[in-house]
């Protein structure tokens, strides 16, 4: 698995530190003073509510559906109804989102196959809409049932710590078997609350209902959002899909950034040389015919191909090292002494990697020593490339520059802390762009390198290729 | 013109360049001050060349198609202009590939004093500057690729199916720009021929008579489809 999503995770209130008696006194003291107990509290209500709503929504579309999908009309009806779902899914997020402060990721958009058939295949085998269906059914129980006896105990318990008021206010009067008068707001069996230290007692048990409802509003409202994180957030295999379509792109985009820029290195570079010594050497003919002496042009067009030689070699290299032919290791071995800095390399793997993956490895490694001389300032650097696990390896380039490098972000489109470097849009050059790249083949790349140095970037590949 | 003091005597030109690679610029320049003729400004790129033609009013611009700011086509675009606002300035593009597109545009404002030749052309020295300086007397100097390319793109015109394949031959030649002797001699047919030739080209392209010089650009402009 790669890093590129965070998992949707059902967290517990977790203490910061060990609960300690006077901790857990001031979290109870200041609970109902709370924003978020508040918050989650219009929650249960707007639950309750939209739990009617739902209840209805799922009575009569079904009801109706199926009485009758004994004629035409009933399965276009039950699939409006399975659509539906979906939309209460982003009804109930984004409440969700708004009071219980969730993060919940929405699930891939609904995609119909072609024609009418298709389309009512894919209605009924739409996994979200299903479980946004099932969702509905538990979150209604949830909501409705669940909530009607919470928000009761509440409003008891509400009413029971401010009793004094409306018993001094209202003089309620109640008048037991044996034809007594009593003069109070409630009787546990022949025992009445009529006096005023009977009253007031009553009220501070309400009173200390009051500090531990919060807690009951609580567990109900993690209840909801555990329900909200297992059936309406995108699946495990949702996510991978949306790690492969974004690895999908970040491969094809690379493929043809990779192509402009040969097109362009070709076209400014080499082209360009040889046309000059074409132009050159056609001059030296003209000057020949004239009897006029051509040696300094020839001379002139024999530099122009040494350097277009030269700038070819360079461009061939950057297409594909000879020496990868041979295995990673020499081609390191040649890249780390070209470097401007002294490099220590150390390469240990017992298998040969995949072509495609020693490749990726070579380019990251000469990327990042470009990096290291260009904007670290170090004076050394040590490249490393190991095995991590059975079927991963970990290449890392070290140096002792001066730090502060901060990790690209996670699709690839954020530049590393040189942003002076011109980085392509698509892919992201430098950093983002390696890391796009390690990602492709469901690799990653961490950076390790705090202000001040020095400077740690991993890369870790599956050897054998993304499987 | 058999040498290169010939070529100073005659008709000197006065050029600018825009090409955005140096050895290209400093060669190209070398190339034609060695023949004689005066370069009367370099620019790097297709933005300061029309104010540089306005000042300097030269025979002929040599443009090349991919410059900066956004290396596409900004010299090409460049050239457009150029026709428009200057029209006694010929405009040679040089360019290191053959688009179609290119070409139609460049030609969308007549056949005359407009050229669009390879690079490669530059190799043979007295072709490349034969053809600037028909350019820059009003005469038309598309590259051989150019032309096919244009063919292949008029394929389906039917005025143009009619011809016969030497007739296509020498409009293709026409195209190029060069004169009826030039033709004779690259068809190794006599001159009188190559009249014949393009008398039938005029009338089964359907150009009414009027001077040659115009019914030969029409001819080409024929290609554009």
């Amino acid at each position: 698995m790669t890093e590129t999503l965070a998992e949707p995770t059902l967290v517990l209130d977790r203490p910061d530190s060990r609960p300690t008696a006077g901790s857990v006194l001031r979290a109870i003291l200041r609970a109902p003073f709370q924003a978020r107990t508040w918050k989650e509290l219009a929650y249960l209500v707007v639950a309750a509510i939209l739990g009617c709503l739902v209840l209805a929504y799922l009575f009569v579309g079904y009801g109706v559906g199926l009485y009758s999908s004994i004629l035409i009309i009933g399965a276009p009806l039950l699939a409006g109804v399975l659509l539906g779902g979906r939309i209460w899914g982003r009804v109930y997020r984004a409440v969700g989102a708004a009071l219980l402060s969730a993060d919940l990721p929405a699930p891939p958009n609904f995609a119909a196959r072609p024609g009418l058939v298709g389309w009512f295949r894919s209605v009924f085998t739409d996994r979200t809409a299903w479980r946004a269906l099932a969702f509905l059914v538990a979150e209604a129980v949830l909501g409705v049932f669940v909530g009607y006896v919470v928000l009761t105990v509440i409003a008891v318990t509400v009413f029971t710590a401010i009793s004094p008021v409306p018993w001094a206010v209202f003089h309620p009067v109640n008048v037991d078997p044996q034809g007594r008068e009593h003069h109070s707001m409630a009787q546990f069996g022949d025992y009445y609350i009529d006096t005023w230290p009977r009253v007031l007692g009553l009220a501070a048990l309400g009173v200390i209902g009051c500090f531990l409802l919060p807690w009951l509003v609580r567990a109900v409202c993690w209840a909801h959002r555990g329900l909200m994180l297992v059936l309406l957030t995108p699946t495990a295999g949702d996510r991978r899909m949306v790690e492969l379509q974004e690895s999908r792109r970040v491969a094809v985009e690379d493929s043809a950034a990779t192509l402009r820029r040969l097109e362009r290195d070709l076209h400014d570079g080499t082209q360009a040389r040889l046309v000059s010594i074409a132009m050159t050497l056609g001059r030296a003919e003209e000057r020949l015919a004239a009897g006029a002496d051509p040696a300094a042009l020839i001379a002139d067009a024999r530099a122009s191909s040494k350097d277009a030689i030269a700038e070819l070699r360079e461009l061939v290299r950057g297409i594909h090292p000879p020496a990868l032919e041979l295995g990673l290791e020499p081609a390191l071995e040649t890249l780390t002494a070209r470097c401007a800095i002294p490099v220590e390399l150390r390469v240990h793997l017992p298998q040969r990697p995949s072509p495609a993956i020693e490749a990726i490895a070579y380019f990251s490694v000469a990327e990042l020593l470009t990096n290291v001389v260009k904007h670290s300032g170090a004076t050394a650097a040590w490249v490393s490339v190991a095995p991590a696990g059975a079927a991963t390896m970990m290449v890392s380039v070290r140096d002792n520059g001066h730090g502060g490098v901060r990790q690209p972000g996670p699709m690839g489109g954020e530049s590393e802390a040189g942003a002076d470097a011109p980085t392509e849009r698509l892919v992201g050059g430098g950093l983002a762009g390696l890391a796009a790249r390690a990602r492709s083949v469901d690799g990653n790349l961490t950076v390790d390198s705090p202000v001040g140095g020095p400077t740690n970037i991993t890369v870790t590949l599956p050897i054998a290729g993304p499987q | 013109m058999s040498t290169a003091e010939a070529g100073r005597t005659a008709d000197a030109l006065r050029i600018v360049i825009a090409e955005d690679s140096a050895i290209l610029r400093d060669g190209l320049a070398g190339l034609l001050t060695d023949r004689g003729h005066e370069i009367v400004a370099m620019v790097g790129d297709g933005i300061r060349l029309s104010e540089i033609v306005a000042e300097t009013r030269p025979d002929v611009a040599v443009v090349d198609v991919r410059m900066p700011p956004s290396f596409t086509d900004e010299g090409l675009l460049a050239a457009i202009e150029l026709r428009r606002k200057f029209p006694a300035t010929g405009v040679l593009v040089f360019s290191q590939w053959v688009e179609t597109r290119y070409a139609t545009e460049l030609l969308a404002g007549g056949a005359g004093g407009v050229g669009y030749l390879l690079k490669d052309r530059v190799a043979d020295v007295r072709e490349f500057v034969d053809a600037l300086q028909r350019v820059a007397t009003g005469g038309t100097a598309l590259d051989p690729e150019v032309v096919s390319q244009l063919f292949g793109a008029a394929r389906q015109q039917d005025s143009l199916a009619r011809l016969t394949p030497r007739e296509r031959e020498v409009l293709e030649l026409m195209a190029q720009g060069l004169t009826n002797a030039s033709i004779a001699t690259t068809l190794t047919v006599t001159e009188r021929a190559v009249e014949k030739h393009i008398g039938n080209i005029f009338l089964k392209l359907d150009l009414p008579p009027s001077d040659t010089h115009h019914r030969r650009v029409m001819a080409v402009l024929r290609l554009r489809g």
